[in-house]
């Protein structure tokens, strides 16, 4: 059965002229140009629901207003099949998952039966994760371009899993990574193409101070005192209780709050348990706010970023984070862990600052609340990288110039 | 009915005398009148009055017709009413022929002076067909005047339909008012180079009784209303400068990145690598940084030193790496060379360097150039100039850093146009010895610009 999703864009390409400039749009026009005529056909395992449709959501719409006929299809399978592909995912991000023969034989299957209901039209197949990676198996018979897009960090992959993938992964024309450090032993050439924030969204539009006063009298906050804000789900990989201990370093010192915002995964058992840690750890510090933010409340999380004074994100583990670049895009100060795309998004003490310890974020927070100029700039900075290097319309270039670059192996093309 | 000629033959020969007299006399008068006419237009020369006899010679012998009826018809025996009607009739024939004499004459004369004003050409058929229809206008209310009908309200509704037409064409009116002022102030010319308040630009190749069209920097032709043009600020850099031998046309270069897939954790492994891997792996790691931190400050270092620095910890090394001026190497054969001796060279002095924590390995990265012809072209110095404000950082990464360094012309792009199309070694040579490792990248732009214009001045 054929599932294929019409989508009407949100945003005009127009729109993001006074962000970009006029010759970035231009530019993406002259790319797309040379993809006239080539249908890309997008292929995933969901419309809704995850970082993958969310990109699509967005994307497909603007490439279609370049003129470039991307299309969207979705493979289908049961819920056995999305639960061992989740075990998948698990184990590629390097967490030990029990995955048994069974599990594997099920995948196959389900890709079997895929292969004989999803059509293939597109010129430029591009498969996104690993749930449908086993579509390859048509190129023998139908041919045309094919691309594997790894949204996961496999840096530290299981190696029993990757090396399952792989059987499948070396047969496309090409891999694309979002990080250098995700890049694999592979016969195939790999790109690295970025993740990106789209400027016009709810979560990172320009918010009226109005908006900004509403939320945080919403939530009880008030900002008579610099305010240090986390976004992020209550997971211990954030380090939750790390923040507060560095929190506390620098309150004996310099009046301000904490805010920790976030929410709790429902295929997180954990996060309940670490929600209450944290709120236990905060007791009787009037001073640290615990918010409990429901899911989809973009607006309030744009709210509260813009009205942080820094931003951390003090990750112990990440993958590519692109809360950074949501907390950049706002011109803010960040101090984030040295860890997975967080370094390739901050520049260390050039658009933010760095730590590898609970010491040394504290030592930052300092840095940054008696310095307000040194923070500023810092802010100034992040949101000039961000917008070189992390917004929609650079992910849309890099995609549109990697359909061009899998024809042409030199290392200068000339269109 | 012979009976009643030979009885009334006086009053029908009488009137057809009278008629053929006036007929003969307006032969008569018009030789004579005509002869004087031309006699005087010779003396002054005036070029109009061919035109003049051309068109007066008919209606001239028409007007004694009338006359010569109108005569006759009084002295016949005809009854008041039928001479009255008769009256009408004449006077409606006199005023339709003076209504088509005037019609031809002031296309004619309108048609001679408009041809000789280059600007108002376009506009020839609209100022004909308005003074055609004033003309006819006012010739049909005096007949109706003559023939006895009301002309007031006709006039009234007339006047009505002329507000509601400027009113509609109000817009229309301005720019055409505007076309005339610009005309008469010779303000803006055929040929000039100008740049608009909105930031457009171009030169100017038409001046209409509605808009002046400019050819933009991109070729596309923009049409900018007088009105507009006269209500802002309009900077005219006049004609242009002198024009190159060849144009030189803009591109842009983008990048995508492909992972080698490999990667070092420590120096030696640094080394190994660095020796094999493609010339466009060493030309994405020392400009890297430059193009994606390129509002930073300038002279960014390469990834070899950042990485040494912050990953190894190895300061010392970091700096000799940072040190090395990509500037002062022709090729990226010969760059690789001076940045593989300077690690080797340090590395035989401490072999016991440290390694770079897991995930902090350095990853080796090729830069895939996808060159794009921008429609951007340049014809002069001022039009570069312009285009050269109008171009992403893309298109000027490519002419100075990747045409020099990576296509291997040993000099950037702008130099080699300006001293072999333009002839201006000397701008060329300035351009030429800039160091764009110094400078961000709109800082190399804005110094681009200023050596130019002072160039110009």
């Amino acid at each position: 059965m054929q599932n294929e999703v019409s989508l009407q864009s949100k945003s005009r390409l127009q729109d993001y002229e006074p962000i970009v400039g006029r010759s970035c749009i231009e530019e993406l026009r002259m790319l797309s140009e040379q993809l006239a005529g080539r249908i890309v056909q997008n292929i995933n395992s969901t419309f809704v629901g995850g970082g993958v449709a969310e990109i699509l959501e967005h994307m497909v719409p603007l490439l279609n207003q370049l003129g470039v006929d991307a299309r969207w299809d979705v493979i289908r399978g049961s819920d056995e099949f999305f639960e061992v592909t989740k075990k998948f995912h698990n184990a590629l991000h390097g967490n030990a998952e029990k995955i048994s023969k069974q599990d594997f034989a099920l995948f196959s299957e389900v890709t079997q039966q895929n292969l004989e209901e999803v059509r293939f039209y597109g010129d430029i197949l591009f498969v996104h994760d690993p749930q449908p990676v086993g579509l390859i198996a048509r190129k023998k018979e139908i041919g045309r371009k094919w691309v594997w897009r790894c949204h996961i960090d496999v840096s530290n992959p299981d190696r029993k899993v990757w090396k399952f993938l792989r059987g499948f992964v070396v047969d496309y024309d090409a891999a694309v990574f979002s990080a250098p450090s995700f890049a694999q032993q592979l016969p195939i050439r790999q790109f690295m193409i970025t993740p990106s924030i789209d400027p016009l969204s709810d979560k990172n539009r320009e918010l009226d101070s109005g908006t900004i006063d509403a939320v945080l009298a919403g939530y009880g906050l008030t900002s008579d005192k610099p305010m240090i804000v986390q976004i992020s789900r209550f997971d211990r990989l954030k380090d939750p209780l790390g923040v507060i201990e560095a929190f506390e370093m620098v309150k004996k010192s310099i009046d301000c709050q904490l805010v920790l915002a976030g929410g709790t995964a429902t295929d997180d058992p954990e996060s309940e348990e670490v929600l209450d840690e944290v709120r236990k750890r905060a007791e009787g510090n009037h001073d640290i706010h615990i918010l409990l933010v429901p899911p989809e409340s973009n607006v309030e999380i744009n709210a509260l970023q813009r009205a942080a004074t820094i931003i951390m994100q003090k990750s112990l583990k990440e993958g590519f984070g692109l809360t950074i670049s949501e907390a950049l895009w706002k011109a803010k100060p960040v101090v984030a862990g040295a860890v997975g795309g967080i370094p390739l998004q901050i520049r260390n003490k050039l658009t933010g600052l760095l730590c590898h310890t609970v010491e040394g974020a504290a030592y930052a927070l300092r840095q940054l609340l008696s310095n307000p100029e040194y923070a500023r700039q810092l802010g100034q900075n992040g949101k000039e990288h961000v917008r070189q290097n992390f917004l929609i319309t650079s992910h849309l270039k890099d995609y549109m110039l990697m359909f061009i670059a899998l024809d042409q192996p030199s290392d200068i093309i000339h269109l | 009915m012979p009976d009643w000629l030979s009885e009334n033959w006086v009053f029908i020969a009488v009137p057809v005398l009278v008629f053929l007299a006036c007929y003969v006399v307006g032969l008569w008068a018009r030789r004579i009148a005509y002869r004087a006419f031309s006699r005087w237009a010779a003396a002054g020369k005036w070029e109009g009055s061919p035109l003049i006899v051309q068109v007066t010679r008919t209606p001239f012998l028409v007007w004694f017709l009338i006359l010569g009826a109108y005569v006759a018809i009084h002295i016949s025996v005809l009854d008041p009413s039928t001479k009255a009607l008769v009256d009408k009739v004449l006077v409606a024939l006199f005023v339709i022929s003076v209504t088509w004499m005037t019609i031809s004459l002031a296309e004619k004369l309108l048609r001679l002076y408009i041809g000789k004003v280059e600007r108002l050409r376009p506009s020839e058929a609209l100022i004909v067909n308005i003074a055609r229809i004033t003309i006819a206008v006012v010739g049909a209310l005096i007949l109706l005047d003559a023939w006895g009908a009301p002309t007031t309200p006709i006039i009234l509704l007339l006047a009505a339909v002329i507000l509601i037409a400027i009113f509609v064409s109000r817009d229309l009116l301005v720019n055409l008012f505007s076309g005339f002022q610009l005309a008469q102030g010779e303000q803006i010319k055929v040929g000039d180079f100008i740049r608009l308040e909105s930031g457009e630009s171009g030169t100017v190749v038409d001046v209409t009784w509605r808009n002046t069209r400019i050819r933009s920097l991109d070729g596309n032709v923009i049409l900018v209303p007088n009105s507009r043009l006269l209500q802002s600020t309009v900077i005219n850099y006049g004609h242009p400068l002198k024009k190159a031998t060849q144009p030189f046309r803009f591109y842009a270069r983008l990048h995508l990145k492909e992972l080698t897939g490999l990667k070092a954790s420590n120096l030696a492994e640094l080394l190994d690598t660095l020796k094999k891997v493609p010339g466009s792996v060493i030309y994405y790691h020392t400009h890297n940084f430059l193009e994606e931190h390129q509002y930073l400050t300038p002279e960014p270092a390469n990834d070899f030193a950042l990485w040494v620095s912050d990953e190894l910890g190895d300061e010392v090394l970091g700096e000799k790496l940072a040190s090395i001026d990509t500037f002062g190497f022709p090729t990226i054969a010969a760059l690789r060379a001076r940045i593989v001796g300077v690690i080797d060279d340090y590395l035989s002095k401490n072999p016991d360097g440290r390694t770079a924590l897991k995930g902090r390995e350095f990853h080796f990265i090729r830069s895939i150039s996808v060159i794009l012809r921008t429609p951007y072209v340049a014809h002069d110095l001022r039009e570069f100039i312009e285009v050269l404000r109008k171009v992403s950082i893309d298109s000027l990464s490519f002419h100075i850093f990747e045409a020099r360094l990576r296509l291997q012309k040993g000099v950037n792009d702008f130099s080699i146009w300006m001293e072999d199309c333009l002839g201006d070694k000397d701008l060329a040579d300035k351009l030429a010895y800039l160091d764009p490792y110094n400078y961000t990248l709109e800082g190399l732009r804005s110094t681009i610009i200023q050596l130019v214009e002072k160039r110009i001045k």
